[in-house]
């Protein structure tokens, strides 16, 4: 049986973590699925494929998405980041270190997408209220923490980073 | 310098902050197979067929089992009712019936929706008021076939799964003498864990054994679940643990690992299982939901004379650890508050809905709502102040919990009640509160009077306030660690040990710290490992607080093994009496002279090259505390051991236009033993007051004809960063002496006493009494529409 055109593969090319790739993807496969399976990035998570929790968040062109609703063929042309490329193998961002500091990591699993969420606000607004964070923070599920900890390191990356 | 009270680092941080941890969700292997399940799409049902044609079109599947092809005897932890693939019969939405072994995670998830069951539906056993009714259908007609581990009684009989009884007789008298009855009858919903990692397994079959590699709470235990279940020795399951993606309790019992080990030795392949997002919501263990109705023989001047208390709650389709959970009312009922000569009765039983099981602060959540919402009630009943009358009714040291344990700690709860006072005084909130109550009815009496009244509101007009308390006494679970101890040559230290770290710190800061408090260590030299039950001593897991006092027990005993060694071989090198060494800061020093110091590292190489290398082991389980074995029948927990103690106190406001309650301000009072690492027992605290908030106010697990209502993740209308207050904090500390260092259990209670207090706040706040849970904005406009 020939299958129909849009269960073809599709060609794309991305940029992922500063690195440049051209990759065949199924129609159907989500960016996360990508990322997981074919480029070996298990700092996205997955969790509720639903696009609720935002553990699977990365930045596409800066901005936070959830990777597990987004179709793998629409990102071709866009720069991505993940987790892992936060850091690279440098010493942890300033948003990280905060993150330690305040024990605002707990079992983990939440926290790639939170951090995501975070450095992408700290983009934008560099001197963000208690409320903003909070806000920001509303596609991100996190049940261990009550997310007080996060929230003062957000507070406290934000200060350190001021002149 | 202690390490101990101080914040050090966790030591899986920078991995889980740079994506680099690897939760048991991306574990993968060369050549690997997966597997799905085929579930029952009912809650009730006859297997007439199961055709497994079509799944074995799709491409990639290599194979399709059925309850034929595999182990046909019915395992439990406590009672043995659980197939491992339904055979005959159906019992819940979700059951497996089938499994499907594919090339591929698509092909196994296509199979697995592929496979035809042919069910004939039968009418499901919905609630537990349906399971007890008269003449109700039995959900396992076999129920009396069914062991149970050990040949306990645990007072079984038709859809009742277990019974637990304490009636000590004389509670008419009583009742007759009352002079008033208060009666309430409190419904919880069950709650969902929401660990975000999902369910997975890994396993391989090597040289005829079993090795799972999953992220799991006990891992011992699932290896003697596995074991039991394929009919094999518990040696030859090896359980090796990875990072945790929460947990909660939902990751303490087999799921689907034994599939995958009874397949990786079929087909001589690594098999890969993982739920799906919707097996999650279907299977997960969830929080009991319960009924607990509290009557109590009360005399004018407040004493308490009798109670009478009568649970219900759900096992639903198996037993799984329900039997168990049914002691846990003997210790909150005349536990925290004198409630007179109390009958306690508890039935958990079976229906047609997903298995229920642990999920933090087990029964406590529900059980403390009945306690302290029936506090409230009995208070309003006489006209009290609800805190005067619990401070009145406290339990005093000495007095004898109902399971005859005595309470020699219980003015830590009125210590407690004192604390929170200083810091949120109760008398300035109720006043408050009562002149903010005077403002909403005379603006509503205004607005009454002239419908286009032009005055304007006096304050923030629509929001009434509330406040109230919840007290718990939770305890610290006994059960046994091993942990060894070794000295490595470069002055560091390693913990072997398969505690497992779900995310509290307990095994990533507590237990490195006390290693290194006995050590004269740094906490960053003290490395730990992760579990591995071929590698390590048993250990009973994450649950119910025990890492940091029972493996830390442990880990202190062995250290303290590993610091005579020390000190013996460094009295030779410095030619000084081992009582005259001090071990600090990673040297031995003769006291007195500095110059006579040896580092740790130079004394463990001298010892590993001449008496061999420094290394100790240490087993602990805490003793059952003294009790009466005769207080109650189908008691399977029998004592509370290293009770910890609690008061929480909230404030809200009720916004009676919207019914939404914000909590404004939310206090905890924890004694904790002592706290080893103050910023994990703060995020403790924090996180549990979060899901108790979620359990109080938002979160919703609605069960329709036995079939779960909410199947995403967003319809369970879990806490979110705007919905958390940050909560105020007060750390008690009443060092255990059998603890390490003084430390009890911290991690499960922050949890237990949360809806109570909410739920005390509301009723007050509006003058209705709250008696069921989730108290959402519907349920404060339907009851506000009541009282009007």
């Amino acid at each position: 049986m020939p299958v129909p055109p849009s269960e073809r593969d599709v060609t794309i090319r991305l940029v992922v973590n500063d690195r440049a790739h051209q990759l065949d993807v199924d129609a159907g496969e989500t960016l996360l699925g990508t990322l997981r399976e074919r480029l070996g990035l298990t700092g996205p998570k997955e969790a509720c494929w639903e696009g609720e929790c935002g553990a699977c968040t990365v930045l596409v062109d800066g901005g936070p998405v959830a990777s597990c609703i987004l179709a793998a063929g629409s990102t071709s042309g866009r720069v991505v980041r993940t987790v892992e490329g936060l850091a690279g193998a440098a010493e942890l961002t300033t948003l990280q270190q905060a993150f330690v500091r305040h024990a605002a990591v707990q079992c983990g699993f939440c926290t790639p997408g939170v951090l995501m969420v975070l450095t992408a606000l700290l983009d934008d607004v560099p001197e963000p209220t208690e409320t903003d964070i909070r806000q920001a923070l509303a596609g991100n599920i996190c049940r261990c923490t009550g997310y007080q900890q996060i929230v003062e390191a957000a507070l406290d990356a934000a200060a350190s980073v001021q002149p | 310098m202690s390490v101990l009270g101080t914040s050090p680092d966790r030591s899986d941080a920078d991995a889980k902050l740079r994506g680099q941890a690897i939760f048991g969700a991306d574990l993968s292997r060369t050549g690997m197979l997966w597997a799905a399940l085929a579930r029952s799409p009912v809650a009730a049902g006859r297997i007439r067929a199961v055709d497994s044609t079509p799944a074995l079109w799709v491409d990639g599947v290599l194979e399709v089992l059925t309850s034929a092809d595999v182990p046909d005897w019915r395992t439990g932890v406590i009672v043995s009712d659980t197939p491992l693939l339904a055979a005959d019969y159906v019992a819940y939405e979700g059951e497996p019936v089938a499994i499907v072994v594919a090339e591929s995670r698509t092909a196994a998830e296509a199979g697995a929706r592929a496979v035809a069951l042919d069910i004939e539906t039968a009418e499901p056993v919905s609630t537990p008021e349906q399971a007890l009714a008269p003449g109700a259908r039995l959900v396992h007609p076999d129920w009396n076939r069914f062991a149970v581990a050990g040949g306990a009684d645990i007072g079984r009989g038709g859809n009742v799964v277990a019974e637990v009884v304490h009636d000590p007789g004389d509670l008419d008298e009583a009742f007759a003498a009352a002079d008033v009855v208060v009666e309430g009858t409190y419904r919880t919903p069950r709650q969902y864990q929401a660990h975000l990692e999902p369910k997975m397994a890994l396993a391989t079959y090597e040289s005829g054994r079993y090795v799972i590699e999953v992220s799991h709470q006990y891992p011992f235990r699932l290896r003697d679940r596995v074991a039991q279940i394929l009919g094999v020795a518990p040696s030859t399951v090896r359980v090796v643990g990875h990072h945790i993606g929460g947990g909660f309790g939902a990751k303490l019992d087999v799921s689907l690992e034994a599939f995958a080990a009874m397949l990786a030795r079929r087909f001589r392949r690594p098999v890969r299982m993982q739920h799906t997002a919707l097996e999650e919501r279907l299977v997960a263990p969830c929080r009991a939901n319960a009924i607990v109705a509290v009557r109590s023989a009360v005399r004018r001047d407040g004493t308490i004379l009798a109670t009478d208390v009568e649970i219900v709650s759900d096992s639903g389709a198996y037993a799984n650890n329900g039997p168990a959970l049914s002691s846990i009312p003997m210790f909150v009922f005349g536990s925290i508050y004198r409630v007179g000569t109390a009958r306690i009765r508890t039935r958990n039983v079976y229906t047609n809905t997903a298995p229920t099981g642990a999920y933090r602060g087990v029964n406590g959540p529900w059980l403390v709502f009945a306690n302290e919402r029936h506090m409230d009630a009995i208070a309003d009943a006489l006209g009290r102040d609800r805190r005067d009358f619990r401070l009145e009714s406290l339990a005093r040291d000495g007095d004898l919990m109902r399971n005859g344990q005595p309470l020699s700690e219980a003015s830590i709860l009125r210590e407690a009640f004192d604390r929170v006072d200083e810091l949120a005084p109760w008398r300035d909130i109720v006043s408050r509160n009562r002149a903010q109550r005077d403002i909403v009815s005379r603006n509503q009496a205004q607005r009454d009077a002239a419908a286009r009244s032009s005055q304007p509101a006096e304050n923030d007009a629509d929001v009434l306030r509330g406040a109230g308390q919840a007290a718990a006494i939770w305890l610290t679970n006994p059960m046994p660690g091993h942990a060894t101890v070794k000295l490595n040559e470069d002055g560091t230290a390693t913990v072997i040990t398969s505690a497992t770290e779900n995310g509290s710190g307990a095994v990533a800061t507590g237990l490195r710290q006390i290693a290194a408090e006995a050590l004269g260590l740094s906490a960053d030299a003290v490395t730990i490992t992760m579990p591995d039950t071929d590698a390590t001593g048993y250990d009973a897991g994450s649950q119910g607080s025990r890492t940091t006092h029972v493996v830390g027990r442990a880990i202190a005993d062995a250290a303290s093994d590993v610091r005579s060694q020390v000190l013996d071989r460094a009295s030779q090198m410095l030619e000084a009496a081992p009582e005259d060494l001090v071990i600090a800061d990673g040297a031995v020093t003769v006291a007195g002279v500095p110059a006579a110091s040896l580092t740790l590292g130079a004394v463990a190489q001298a010892a590993t090259w001449s008496d061999g290398p420094i290394a100790a082991g240490a087993s602990y389980v805490t003793p059952t505390p003294p009790h009466d074995p005769a207080c109650a029948t189908g008691m399977l927990i029998k004592g509370w051991p290293t009770p910890t103690y609690h008061l929480h106190q909230a404030e809200v406001s009720v916004d009676v236009v919207t019914g939404r309650v914000t909590v404004d301000r939310y206090v905890v009072c924890q004694e904790v033993g002592r706290a080893i690492h103050p910023g994990a027992i703060a995020g403790q605290i924090q996180g549990g007051v979060a899901q108790g908030l979620g359990f109080a106010l938002s979160e919703r697990v609605d069960l329709d004809h036995g079939r779960y209502v909410q199947r995403t993740f967003k319809a369970h209308g879990l806490p979110l960063a705007e919905d958390v207050p940050k909560v105020e904090m007060i750390v008690m500390e009443h060092a255990d002496p059998a603890g390490p260092y003084g430390a009890k259990g911290a991690a499960e209670p922050p949890i237990v006493p949360v809806a109570a207090a909410v739920a005390n706040a509301v009723s007050d706040a509006i003058g209705v009494p709250f008696d069921t849970l989730p108290i959402t904005p519907e349920a404060v406009l339907e009851a506000l529409e009541a009282a009007s």
